[in-house]
């Protein structure tokens, strides 16, 4: 464990080399350091799922204004490229910040309890509610992001059939026909399915446990913000999950 | 509610020193009345193993009227035992029923090392204090009433914060063992009050930096703390102190 955090702070111990930034990193360091840097990754996450959950909607559109906006985006050209690195290192540094407080969190209290109780009212889920289910929601988030980048980044989801999509070059241009394919696909849409649930789990509790992070705590606040979260995670994968429904009912 | 005597069965965690290991050990212990509280329940546990010819259990306690904060016992894997807002002294035997298995346990987090059964070493929680959690002012004479001018609001904040009885509590019923809410109630109370403003962004700063050293876990706003705790401290402290850290960290002066 001690060899992981050593790992893990590898990344801060070459930015503090950069001139000026040594006072930024020590500051972020600390506990309540790492968890400003988990809350603003978090929420920065939480923007790109906003932007991509509009974009996709336009598949309610049908297949030409979709395409459109595929063609519109793919055009972008370097600037998409340099947006998928920015994603690409906010979601590692997101996990990798998990994995480095966690362990922390691992080490303060190496022999359990023998019998431990919340003292709080009823979960709909057991060992304390979405708090408890993170790291799990997280790792099946993120092996749904390599699947999904396999499926429609790459084109080579596993067993999907992308003739649709394809033109007479044997190249995947049809994006609205690629989306279709996977979606439609019934083992690819259950996992979609999973993974999104595990999606709403995981922001239902992340939402609002940012916003304490970063200190937005009043008692004539709370009850919007704790409603927003809710409904902001939920809305998120439940607009997700109307595209698989969608997919699945117009497969035939 | 239950009858006037009641017959328990006690699992009581057992350990002679900080490095040995440690072990469950069953005791039955009969009429024990409801109207006891739970560290009397344990004196009459201890002067029968006495009579036996054991050694008796060691279990922290002091004022037993909850404020102290000595006494720090998980009682049926709940801190200070089953009611909100009371300490382990508080607690009455009446909340419990005749013939129930009492689990007893020491707070769990390698911060807070087991002495010896039930006896756990808080220092770490006194480091954090000296750490930051005073103010270094010339007090002289006492001031005039009214001279350092407080809002009735921010008083009363203050003073739930200063609620805090540092008993670890929070600790314990964490489940990454985070001191967050013991070391949010310590920034909170000065930083809301005038005397506190010449140390404010040092404080938080340093008491953080020591609160990482101890070994305690980070903070994933799970509020089993506040549940937990028996001066009913909010969290809110932690945002508090989330703030003032952010605030520190980016505008303090040195």
């Amino acid at each position: 464990m001690n060899a992981l955090l050593r790992v893990l702070s590898l990344p801060a111990v070459f930015l503090s080399k950069i001139p000026g930034l040594a006072p930024v990193v020590r500051a972020c360091s600390t506990s309540v350091g790492q968890k400003f840097l988990m809350a603003i990754t978090g929420l920065s996450l939480i923007g790109f799922l906003v932007v991509h959950l509009a974009g996709n909607l336009q598949l309610f559109a049908g297949e030409a204004v979709f395409n459109a906006y595929a063609e519109k985006l793919h055009s972008l050209g370097p600037l998409l490229g340099i947006a998928e690195v920015g994603l690409f290192a906010t979601f590692a540094a997101h996990i990798g910040l998990a994995i480095s407080t966690a362990s922390m969190n691992k080490l303060a209290r190496k022999s359990s309890y023998a019998l431990k109780e919340t003292k709080q009212g009823l979960f709909i889920l057991p060992a304390g509610g979405a708090s408890s289910w993170m790291m799990v929601t997280g790792l099946l988030i993120f092996g749904f992001l390599v699947i999904h980048i396999m499926d429609l980044k790459l084109k080579k989801g596993f067993g999907v059939d992308y003739t649709a999509a394809m033109n007479a070059d044997n190249e995947a241009v049809n994006s609205f026909q690629a989306v279709k394919a996977v979606l439609s696909h019934p083992v690819h849409a259950g996992i979609y399915f999973v993974c999104l649930i595990a999606l709403g789990i995981h922001l239902s509790h992340g939402i609002r446990s940012a916003l304490q992070t970063l200190g937005l705590h009043h008692k004539n606040w709370n009850f919007a913000l704790r409603t927003l979260g809710f409904v902001m995670a939920w809305g998120i994968a439940g607009g997700f999950i109307s595209l698989i429904v969608w997919a699945l009912g117009s497969k035939s | 509610m239950s009858s006037d005597l009641l017959n328990l069965t006690l699992r009581v965690w057992r350990q002679a020193a900080p490095n040995q290991p440690g072990e469950f050990r069953d005791y039955r212990l009969n009429g024990v009345s409801t109207h006891m509280s739970f560290l009397e329940m344990l004196d009459v546990l201890n002067e029968q193993l006495i009579a036996q010819g054991e050694v008796p259990v060691a279990f922290d306690h002091d004022c037993r009227e909850g404020i102290c904060g000595m006494c720090s016992l998980m009682i049926n894997g709940q801190a200070h035992g089953p009611d909100r807002g009371t300490t382990s002294c508080q607690l009455h035997m009446r909340r419990f029923r005749n013939g129930e298995t009492i689990t007893i346990e020491p707070w769990r987090a390698d911060p807070f090392p087991v002495i010896r059964d039930l006896v756990v070493n808080r220092s770490a929680f006194d480091r954090i204090i000296q750490a930051g959690g005073f103010v270094s002012v010339n007090t002289g004479n006492a001031p005039d009433g009214n001279s350092v001018p407080v809002p009735g609001v921010r008083q009363e904040m203050a003073m739930d914060a200063a609620a805090c009885i540092g008993c670890g509590a929070c600790v314990a019923a964490c489940k990454n063992a985070s001191a967050m809410l013991f070391v949010s109630a310590k920034v909170s109370q000065l930083s809301i009050l005038p005397q506190g403003q010449p140390e404010r962004a040092n404080r938080v700063l340093n008491m953080v930096a020591q609160m990482d050293k101890e070994g305690f876990g980070s903070c994933t706003n799970t509020s089993e703390c506040e549940a937990a705790c028996p001066a009913e401290v909010s969290v809110a402290h932690i945002a508090r102190l989330n703030r003032e850290y952010m605030k520190a960290m980016l505008f303090a002066d040195h």
